[in-house]
């Protein structure tokens, strides 16, 4: 697919040789997530008045002027990907921004954010966080569980007794045992 | 020079012990945050929002204000001392500073850096004691289209300035906008995108997406590519800390960078990237060192982190002045207020002055002690950065988690914390901008009442939207931020 010059793209253009080769990767579903965004926006708003009797514009109006900018963002990015719009990485610290994906350490660190959803409420604050932080810790490298263990239980405890007193409604320490 | 008394005033208020000890914990605040990895101040401040419902106002502010500044000091060290720019503002201090502390002259980096920084924030406070005032005055004859072109603007500038790419920031801009529709509509009383959900009756908080695009986002990406050999620090001991000849290369980048980096920093979309490149380059043209640059230019480092520096407190005239954030530090600020039921804008500065003057009043103070705080104990927080990686990123999750959590105990918040969570780390991945989410989310409902009061007074006739001469320009400002980039690339492909 040939790249179109005026918008900006340098990419094969300055010589077909060994660069060509890595085919730049085509992340097609971003672009249709962000469309899929759109169209829930956009049937919501279908249920919304879109005007009102005394005011000119309804509570629907920019519900779907979100959709359907959103709808048609999608669509210019699809475009976009399919002449070869090329993605770079953020740069940040302690991060290689052109390495791979470490999966196992990406896939370790997401249950420790969803861990809460499911212990919250039943095993109180200080338990999941520390939890959260064993998996963090170990998602990072650190192979010292019992030492994460002691980390993550003393700052889950400290941060709890400390919010708590500044009004915070964490829930009970430790819910099992009603308190 | 009502001015001046009201300043006056304001210096009576932020000398209070407790408003000086709230000003020294948010440099202290600050300056750590500054120096480690993975928290910035606008995740800082989000997570110590919930916290305004015990702190008094001013004591909160002067304390956010603190973190505000302290951040840029303890941004400028690391960048220094170990190359890693904490956030864009710092690139450049980055880029001639490490040289310089590799050859030895770090001391001297941190120090024009640390006098710098207090020049451009003295006078940056200067000019905002005296502009804010002068807008605010003019604030006062806006009109809803007035106000509903000023956001339009905001947005499109925001969408095109910060990322790469316009679509990108668009489509962050959009997503912000489109989270901020859920909820009781307020002025229809009327349930949106709700999905018979009833937790998200009341909207999705900004402190929850905040937290979850900036911590957790954050945390999941750095876990996914991790480098675990850290960055070599410089060390500094021994060496000789600012000649004369320092001085005489320094002050006048320091000056050229406030005068940059001010009024960039109060423009919707100036962020704090662009007046740094534009400094640095500015003192590489100026300079008669030239060939020093690249190699560690003294004032290549002063310049930036001067513009770096004014570019911070230039931001707070759009948000004290109109109630306009143009960061996501500042659209966390504006929640702050709005969790104390506060509306930045002119009339704040009429109906709570002890507020705006005890904040703008304990800016100066906090800059005296954020060079304090900074010059003589780099050592002391730089031991920061020995924190073990695994148990850092751990740590700003729990806190992550318990700011969440702590908002209304809700389980929907952790689900949309794990939702908005993974969309942080696809938009690093795949290089969408950030702070454009935070912009949408905050100035969108802002937007609609604007747009909606400014309709319903024309009896919907659409040309009341720049009926205004003010709102015309602004409206034809916002076009031209869309239509000049992809204008010039298209002159300069057919040259």
């Amino acid at each position: 697919m040939p790249a179109l010059s005026t918008d900006g793209q340098d990419n094969s253009q300055n010589g077909g040789g060994p660069a060509a080769a890595s085919a730049p990767a085509r992340p097609y579903w971003i672009g249709i997530g962000v469309m899929a965004i759109g169209a829930v926006w956009l049937y919501g708003a279908s249920g919304l008045p879109q005007g009102a009797r005394y005011a000119a514009v309804g509570p629907g109006l920019f519900v779907t002027i979100s959709g359907a900018a959103l709808l048609v963002l999608g669509a210019i990015l699809i475009l976009q990907i399919w002449r070869g719009e090329s993605f770079e990485p953020q740069e940040a610290e302690d991060a290689q921004a052109d390495a791979g994906m470490d999966r196992r350490a990406f896939f370790t660190a997401l249950v420790a954010v969803a861990v809460p959803i499911a212990t919250m409420k039943p095993l109180g604050m200080p338990f999941t966080a520390t939890i959260a932080f064993m998996l963090v810790a170990n998602a990072f490298g650190s192979r010292r569980w019992w030492l994460d263990l002691i980390c993550g239980a003393v700052l889950a405890a400290l941060a709890w007794f400390l919010f708590a007193r500044l009004g915070l409604q964490l829930g009970g320490f430790f819910p099992p045992l009603g308190f | 020079m009502q001015t001046f008394g009201l300043l006056l005033d304001g210096f009576a208020v932020a000398v209070q012990p407790v408003n000086l000890m709230w000003a020294l914990v948010g440099s202290l605040l600050g300056t750590i945050i500054g120096i480690l990895p993975g928290i910035g101040p606008a995740l800082t401040i989000a997570l110590l929002l919930p916290i305004t419902t015990t702190l008094e106002p001013t004591s909160a502010f002067i304390m956010f204000a603190g973190i505000l500044y302290g951040a840029m000091y303890g941004g400028s060290t690391t960048s220094i001392l170990l190359n890693t720019p904490g956030e864009a503002g710092s690139m450049m201090t980055a880029l001639e500073g490490n040289k310089m502390a590799r050859a030895g002259r770090g001391a001297a980096a941190l120090t024009t850096a640390a006098l710098g920084s207090f020049v451009a924030g003295t006078i940056a406070t200067l000019a905002l004691t005296f502009a804010a005032p002068a807008i605010a005055e003019l604030a006062f004859y806006f009109k809803p289209a007035d106000y509903f072109a000023l956001t339009t603007l905001a947005f499109c500038s925001v969408a095109v300035v910060m990322g790469n790419s316009r679509t990108r920031g668009f489509i962050s801009l959009f997503i912000g906008i489109a989270i901020g529709v859920i909820g009781i509509d307020s002025m229809s009383g009327q349930p949106r995108l709700t999905f018979g959900v009833m937790q998200l009756l009341r909207g999705v908080e900004l402190t929850v997406v905040l937290v979850s695009l900036f911590a957790v986002g954050e945390m999941l990406y750095v876990a996914s590519r991790f480098r675990s050999a850290p960055a070599a620090m410089a060390s500094v001991k021994g060496q000789a800390w600012f000649t004369r000849e320092d001085f005489a290369r320094s002050w006048k980048p320091w000056l050229r960078g406030t005068l940059i980096g001010f009024p960039m920093g109060a423009l919707p979309g100036g962020g704090s990237e662009i007046p740094t490149m534009l400094s640095y380059t500015l003192e590489r043209k100026l300079s008669r060192h030239k060939d020093e640059f690249g190699h560690g230019a003294i004032e290549g480092v002063a310049g930036p982190e001067a513009a770096n520096n004014a570019a911070a407190a230039g931001i707070l005239v759009p948000l004290l002045t109109l109630g306009l954030p143009t960061s996501a530090t500042a659209a966390v600020l504006l929640a702050a207020f709005q969790n104390y039921g506060l509306q930045p804008g002119p009339f704040l500065f009429t109906s709570n002055p002890a507020l705006i003057w005890g904040l703008i009043a304990s800016l100066y103070i906090g800059n005296v002690m954020l060079l304090v705080l900074n010059l003589p104990l780099v050592g002391i927080w730089v031991q920061l950065l020995r924190i073990p990686r695994p148990q850092l990123y751990a740590g700003i999750l729990v806190f992550a988690m318990i700011g969440v959590w702590g908002l209304a105990g809700s389980w929907t918040d952790l689900a949309i914390m794990l939702v908005i969570g993974l969309m942080g780390y696809v938009m690093r991945v795949y290089d969408f901008p950030i702070a454009p989410v935070l912009i949408g989310l905050i100035l969108g409902p802002m937007a609609e009442t604007q747009l909606r009061t400014a309709l319903a007074a024309g009896q919907g006739n659409p040309i009341v939207l720049v009926s205004t001469p003010l709102s015309g320009t602004l409206m034809v400002i916002a076009l031209l931020f869309l239509a000049v980039p992809p204008l010039l690339r298209r002159l300069r492909a057919n040259a």
